[in-house]
C-alpha cells in the first residue's frame, strides 16, 4: 500500500526521473522518460491488493520529436516547482501550477489537461502521491451524512472534532482535498454501512426522509465521477472501520463506470489503485434488472451509451459473469434509467420500498 | 438575336435610339440595375487602360460612385484617368460614337471587345435619367482642359453637345493636372457587393494590370485602393492580318467587296497572314480560280469556293494548300511574374504559382492561355475557389459555370494536388482562387453577352495543360511545406528544447551540463536543406542562400539543383560554388562528400529583377540519401523543362524582331493619335455586327465626323 513520502524522499525520487534524461545525454542519446502505458490494454488484477494496477508494458518518451521533449522539459520544470514547494512549505493547485508554467518559457503547457496529465506522469514513476508532491485537484470533495465522528486539522493547525449529523447543517460534512492522517483522523462511529450516491437530487431526498438514521447508514455524495479524496476516505472508512460500502447510482454505462473506479481502481489511477479503490464495494442499482423489475421509466440507450457499454464488455474489470449479464442486459433492453425515475411511485418510494428491498438482499437491511 | 438586330438594320427607317437601346440591352450590358453600373464602369475604365497603354503611360484610374436618390436608384460616377486626354474635336467622336464599320481586317489582341463602347454608357445615362454625361479631358500640350457635355436627342435620335469649353483643372493637391479625361455621369443604377461588383470588377482588373494604380470610392465613402506593382507596360502588340483558317464567309465577303487590290494575287498576298507565293499559288488553284482575276468579279460562287481552298476543303494536289501559321507577336501576355505580383497584392496568401504557355493557334488565330494559383492565407478553406476569369485582360464576372475556361479547371482531379473536389469532378474546394487568361486575337464567346468562353478543343487542351502544371506545383509545395514544418520542429528542438534539457537536469542533479553533440544526430539522422530567398535593398538584387547540413554518422556527397527565373531575363551573379546550367531555369552545383556533423553553403544573387519577382527558390537534389528541405531530381520534370525551353527558344527568335521594336518604343505619351486609336477597338470576332445601328447612322451624330 502506497503511503505518504517525506520532502526528502519524494525528491529522491524525482531525481531518478531527471536523472534517466540527464545520462542518456551524457551517452549521447536522446533523452528518455520511461513510464507504463495506461490504457485499459495494460492494466490487470492484482490478487494481493484485490484491485487494477498497471501491467508490464512500458512506453519510452523520447525527445526525438518536438511534442515528447517539450513534455520532458515540461517534466524538468514540474520537478524544479515541487522542489521549491517542498522547500517552501506550500501547496498549490493543478491549476495553479498550469498558470504558473507561463513564466517557463519552452516548457509552458498547452493545456490544463497537459498539466495534469504530466502531474500524473509523474505520480507513477516516482510513486510517490500527488499530495507528496503538494499538488491539490481542482475537483471538490464529497458531502457526507451520517452518525460518524472525525477530527479534521483546520487551517490554523488545531484539531477539531466533527460529527457528520449533529455538527453539520443539511448539506453536510464537505471533504477536504487531503484526506490523510496528517489530516484526517477517523474517531468512532454508529453506523452499519455506507452508502454512496451519485446525484446530489437523490442524497438530499434520503437526508430529508431520514434515511440514514432509520437505518443506521453514513451517506456519501459523490458528484458524479467521484475525486480522489472520496474514493480515498470511502476506502479508509471501509477498512478502519470496516463497514461495507453500497454504492446507488443511475442505471447507465457511465455509472458502472463508476462503480468500477470505485470498486477496482480508475485506469487513469491504477498506479495508485490499493490507495483508492474500496474492493469490498458492492453495486446496489439502479441494475438492467430493476428497470424491468420495478418498471421504471427509461429512456432509450444513445449511440455514445451502446459504444460505451461495449468496450466495458471488453474491459478487464467487467469480466466477470455477474457484470457480463448486467451490460448484456442493458444492451438488449436498450435502456438506461435515471435514480431519480423511482419518484415514480412517490417520494418515499425509494426510502421505504426499493432501498430496503435491495438492501436486504444484501443482508444489510 | 441577329435577327431582330438585322430586322432593325433593314426594315425599319425610323428607329428610335431608345427602342433599339431597349431591345439589345441584354448584350449591351445593360439588362440590370447592378449590371448596368457595372458596365459603365468597365466602359470608362477599359477606355483608360487602352489609352494609357496605347500612349505608354502607367495608369492612375480613380472611379468614384456616390447615390444621388436611392430611393429611385440614380447613382453617380465618376471615372478620371491620367491617360493622354482627348482633342476637343475628338471628343464628341469617342462619346457619340457607335462602334461599327471599323477596319475588320486587322486582327490584334484588344481589350474592347465588348459591348459598345462608352457611348452606351452616355446612351445609357440620358434614357434613364435625362442627364447628359460631362467629360473633362486635357491633352498635355494644351494648357487648358476641354469640357462639354454630351447627351442624346432622343426625338431627332442624335447625340447632342453642349456647355462646350475650356477650364483649367487642377489636381486635388492644387497643382495643374497634365493630362487626363474625367467623365461624369448620372444613370439609374444600383450598387452592390459580392461576386459580381464594381469592386470585384476592378479587382479582378487591377490583378491583370498590375502596372496600374486603380482607387475606388464606394457610395459609402470607403476609399479601396491597388496600388501599382510594376513599372513595366503591357508589351505593345502588332497587328496581324487574318489567317485564311479563321475566315468566315461573310468576312470575305466584305473583304472582297471592299478591295482595292489589283487582282486576286495581289489579294490574298496583301491581305493575309501566313500566304507566301507558293500558298497563294495552291490557294488559286484549289479554288479553282485564276489568280489575276480582278477583285470585281469575284461573284458568290467563287467567293465561296476560295474558301473552301483556305478551309482545306478543296484541294491542292490532293492537299489542302501548304501555309504558315500566324505570328504570335500579336499576342500580349500578362507574363508568369506579373500575374504573381498581381495576385499577391490582391489576395493575402502563402503560395503562387503562375504559367504562361507558348503560345498556339486554333483555327487561323494566335491564342496564348495563361494560368495562376494562389492558396493559403486568409481565404476560406470550405468553399469553392474563386475562379477569376479573364479573356484579353477584360474580367469575366457573369455565366461561370458555361465557361471554357471554368471547364477547364472542372476537368482536372485536383485532390491529387491537395485541394478537395467532390468525386474528383467539378470546382475544387479549398482556400484557393485559380486564374485563368485567354489572351488571343479572336475570342469567341458562347453568346452575345460575351461573358463565357465558347467550347474549343485546342484552347480546352491547352488550358488542362496548364492547369495539371500548375497543380503539380501546389503539391509540390504543399509537400514542400510538410516537410519545412517537420524541419523547423527538429531545429527548435535541437537549437531550443535540447540545450534546455540538457541544462534544466544538470542544474537540479548539480551536475556539469553534458555535451549534446551526440543526441543531436541521433535525433536529427537526416542530411537537411535551408533555404533563403531574399530582397537586397542595396545591391538591388534578389541573394538566394542555400546550406546543407550533414546530421548523420556518414559522409553523404550530393548534386544539388536550384530554380532560378531565367525566362524572365534574370541573371546570375557572385554564383561562387561555381556549377553549370543542367536546363533552362535549373542551375546545378556537385558538393564534395560532406562529413558527418559538416554544413556547407551556396550563394549566389539574381540581377535583372524586380523586388517581389522571385521569393521562393525551389531546391532539388541527387543523391542517395534523402535529403529534408529538398526535392529528389524527378528527371521526368526536367525533360518537361527542356522540352519547354526548346519551345522557348523557337519563340524567341519569331519574335526576335518584335521584341526589338517593344524595347525601343517610346514611352512618351502621343495624345494627337492616342485616343482615337484607343477608342476605336477592332473588334475582329464581330464577323458581321450582332448591334447593327439605326439605319443611316454610323455615330450618334449622324455620320458626320
Amino acid at each position: 500500500m502506497s503511503r505518504m513520502h517525506t520532502p526528502e524522499e519524494t525528491k529522491a525520487a524525482m531525481h531518478e526521473v531527471v536523472a534517466e534524461m540527464y545520462d542518456r545525454i551524457v551517452k549521447g542519446e536522446p533523452p528518455t522518460m520511461t513510464l507504463p502505458v495506461r490504457t485499459k490494454n495494460n492494466i490487470g488484477f492484482d490478487k494481493k491488493l484485490g484491485v487494477y494496477k498497471y501491467g508490464k508494458k512500458q512506453s519510452i518518451r523520447d525527445a526525438t520529436s518536438l511534442g515528447s521533449a517539450k513534455q520532458l522539459l515540461r517534466a524538468l520544470h514540474v520537478v524544479e516547482f515541487i522542489e521549491e514547494m517542498l522547500d517552501a512549505g506550500k501547496s498549490s493547485t493543478l491549476r495553479e501550477m498550469y498558470y504558473i508554467s507561463e513564466s517557463w518559457g519552452m516548457g509552458k503547457f498547452g493545456s490544463q489537461n497537459e498539466s495534469n496529465n504530466l502531474a500524473e506522469d509523474l505520480e507513477i514513476v516516482t510513486k510517490c502521491l500527488r499530495e507528496d508532491f503538494k499538488l491539490r485537484p481542482e475537483e471538490d470533495g464529497a458531502r457526507m451524512i451520517g452518525n460518524l465522528t472525525l477530527r479534521e486539522r483546520n487551517r490554523r493547525g488545531e484539531w477539531m472534532r466533527i460529527n457528520a449529523r449533529d455538527d453539520v447543517g443539511d448539506s453536510g460534512y464537505g471533504v477536504p482535498y487531503n484526506v490523510e492522517l496528517e489530516k484526517i483522523e477517523l474517531l468512532e462511529h454508529d453506523i452499519d454501512f455506507i452508502m454512496a450516491i451519485e446525484t446530489g437530487g437523490m442524497f438530499d431526498r434520503l437526508i430529508e426522509n431520514g434515511f440514514d438514521e432509520d437505518f443506521r447508514c453514513g451517506l456519501l455524495h459523490l458528484k458524479g465521477q467521484p475525486a480522489r479524496s472520496t474514493r480515498r476516505i470511502m476506502k479508509r472508512m471501509s477498512e478502519e472501520w470496516d463497514l461495507p460500502v453500497v454504492v446507488f447510482l443511475d442505471g447507465d454505462p457511465w455509472s458502472f463506470r463508476i462503480f468500477a473506479s470505485i470498486a477496482y481502481g480508475a485506469i487513469k489511477t491504477a498506479h495508485i489503485s490499493e490507495y483508492l479503490a474500496t474492493p469490498s464495494a458492492t453495486y446496489l442499482g439502479i441494475t438492467a434488472d430493476d428497470i424491468v423489475a420495478y418498471d421504471l421509466p427509461s429512456d432509450d440507450l444513445s449511440k455514445k451509451d451502446i459504444e460505451a457499454l461495449n468496450a466495458e464488455l471488453s474491459d478487464p474489470r467487467f469480466a466477470d459473469s455477474w457484470w457480463q449479464d448486467q451490460i448484456n442486459m442493458m444492451l438488449e433492453l436498450g435502456k438506461k434509467a435515471e435514480q431519480q425515475s423511482l419518484a415514480k411511485y412517490g417520494l418515499d418510494f425509494v426510502t421505504e420500498t426499493y432501498l430496503p428491498e435491495k438492501l436486504a438482499e444484501l443482508g444489510l437491511a | 438575336m441577329s435577327g431582330i438586330a438585322q430586322k432593325l438594320a433593314s426594315n425599319q427607317k425610323q428607329v428610335a435610339i431608345s427602342e433599339f437601346f431597349e431591345k439589345n440591352k441584354h448584350f449591351l450590358g445593360f439588362d440590370s440595375l447592378a449590371r448596368s453600373l457595372i458596365t459603365a464602369v468597365k466602359e470608362a475604365v477599359d477606355n483608360a487602360l487602352d489609352a494609357c497603354e496605347e500612349a505608354r503611360i502607367l495608369p492612375t484610374i480613380r472611379i468614384q460612385i456616390s447615390k444621388l436618390d436611392p430611393k429611385k436608384d440614380i447613382i453617380k460616377l465618376v471615372v478620371e484617368d491620367n491617360g493622354p486626354g482627348i482633342p476637343q474635336k475628338s471628343i464628341e467622336k469617342v462619346f457619340g460614337q457607335l462602334l461599327f464599320g471599323s477596319r475588320f481586317h486587322a486582327i490584334r489582341q484588344s481589350r474592347g471587345q465588348q459591348g459598345i463602347g462608352i457611348t452606351g454608357v452616355v446612351m445609357y445615362c440620358q434614357l434613364t435619367t435625362g442627364r447628359t454625361t460631362h467629360v473633362r479631358s486635357k491633352i498635355a500640350t494644351e494648357p487648358t482642359a476641354a469640357i462639354v457635355d454630351i447627351g442624346l436627342d432622343t426625338r431627332k435620335n442624335k447625340a447632342t453637345k453642349a456647355n462646350a469649353g475650356r477650364e483649367m483643372w487642377y489636381n486635388e493637391d492644387g497643382s495643374s493636372k497634365e493630362h487626363g479625361t474625367e467623365i461624369t455621369a448620372q444613370m439609374k443604377a444600383k450598387y452592390q457587393k459580392g461576386r459580381q461588383s464594381v469592386w470585384q470588377y476592378l479587382r479582378m482588373t487591377s490583378i491583370v494590370n498590375p502596372h496600374a494604380e486603380i482607387i475606388f470610392i464606394d457610395p459609402e465613402g470607403e476609399k479601396h485602393h491597388w496600388t501599382r506593382v510594376t513599372e513595366r507596360l503591357p508589351t505593345k502588340v502588332e497587328s496581324i492580318k487574318p489567317h485564311p483558317h479563321g475566315i468566315e464567309l461573310g468576312q470575305l465577303q466584305r473583304m472582297v467587296s471592299e478591295s482595292n487590290d489589283l487582282n486576286l494575287n495581289h489579294f490574298l498576298l496583301n491581305n493575309f497572314s501566313g500566304v507566301t507565293n507558293r500558298a497563294r499559288k495552291e490557294l488559286c488553284q484549289a479554288a479553282e480560280l485564276e489568280g489575276t482575276r480582278k477583285m470585281k468579279t469575284l461573284k458568290g460562287d467563287d467567293i465561296r469556293q476560295l474558301l473552301e481552298a483556305f478551309q482545306g476543303e478543296r484541294l491542292f494536289n490532293g492537299q489542302p494548300a501548304k501555309l504558315l501559321k500566324p505570328p504570335t507577336n500579336c499576342l500580349s501576355p500578362i507574363e508568369e511574374i506579373l500575374i504573381k505580383k498581381g495576385l499577391s497584392k490582391t489576395i493575402d496568401s502563402r503560395f503562387v504559382t503562375t504559367l504562361t504557355r507558348v503560345p498556339s493557334v486554333t483555327q487561323g488565330n494566335p491564342f496564348q492561355v495563361e494560368v495562376g494559383l494562389i492558396f493559403g492565407g486568409t481565404m476560406a478553406g470550405d468553399k469553392p475557389v474563386e475562379i477569376l476569369r479573364f479573356a484579353n485582360r477584360v474580367p469575366l464576372m457573369y455565366q461561370q459555370g458555361g465557361c471554357l475556361l471554368t471547364k477547364a479547371i472542372e476537368s482536372v482531379d485536383w485532390r491529387q494536388y491537395g485541394l478537395d473536389q467532390a468525386g474528383g469532378k467539378g470546382v475544387p474546394k479549398g482556400p484557393a482562387a485559380i486564374l485563368v487568361h485567354l489572351a488571343s486575337t479572336n475570342v469567341q464567346f458562347t453568346s452575345e453577352a460575351k461573358e463565357a468562353l465558347a467550347d474549343n478543343g485546342e484552347v480546352m487542351e491547352e488550358a488542362r495543360k496548364a492547369m495539371l502544371e500548375m497543380g503539380r506545383g501546389l503539391r509540390k509545395h504543399l509537400e514542400k511545406k510538410k516537410k519545412m514544418a517537420k524541419t523547423k520542429e527538429k531545429f527548435e528542438l535541437i537549437n531550443d528544447i535540447l540545450p534546455a534539457i540538457a541544462e534544466k537536469s544538470a542544474q537540479l542533479l548539480n551536475r556539469p551540463v553534458p555535451e549534446l553533440s551526440g543526441s543531436i544526430t541521433k535525433i536529427m539522422s537526416a542530411v537537411i536543406c535551408e533555404s533563403t530567398t531574399e530582397w537586397n535593398k542595396e545591391t538591388k538584387q534578389t541573394d538566394v542562400d542555400i546550406v546543407l547540413f550533414n546530421y548523420t554518422t556518414r559522409p553523404r556527397a550530393y548534386t544539388i539543383l536550384a530554380t532560378w527565373p531565367e525566362k524572365s531575363g534574370a541573371k546570375m551573379e557572385n554564383n561562387d560554388t561555381g556549377g553549370r546550367k543542367e536546363a533552362l531555369g535549373v542551375w546545378a552545383w556537385k558538393l564534395e562528400a560532406l562529413q558527418p556533423g559538416e554544413r556547407k553553403h551556396i550563394t549566389y544573387s539574381l540581377s535583372g529583377l524586380e523586388r517581389g519577382d522571385w521569393t521562393e527558390t525551389e531546391i532539388l537534389f541527387r543523391g542517395a540519401q534523402d535529403v529534408i528541405g529538398a526535392t529528389k531530381m524527378d528527371e521526368k520534370f526536367l525533360q518537361e523543362i527542356r522540352r519547354q525551353e526548346q519551345l522557348f527558344l523557337e519563340g524567341e527568335n519569331e519574335n526576335t524582331q518584335s521584341a526589338q521594336t517593344k524595347n525601343e518604343s517610346s514611352p512618351e505619351p502621343n495624345p494627337q493619335e492616342a485616343p482615337i486609336a484607343a477608342t476605336a477597338p477592332v473588334t475582329t470576332e464581330i464577323v458581321e455586327p450582332a448591334v447593327a445601328p439605326p439605319e443611316g447612322q454610323r455615330t450618334l451624330f449622324g455620320g458626320d465626323v
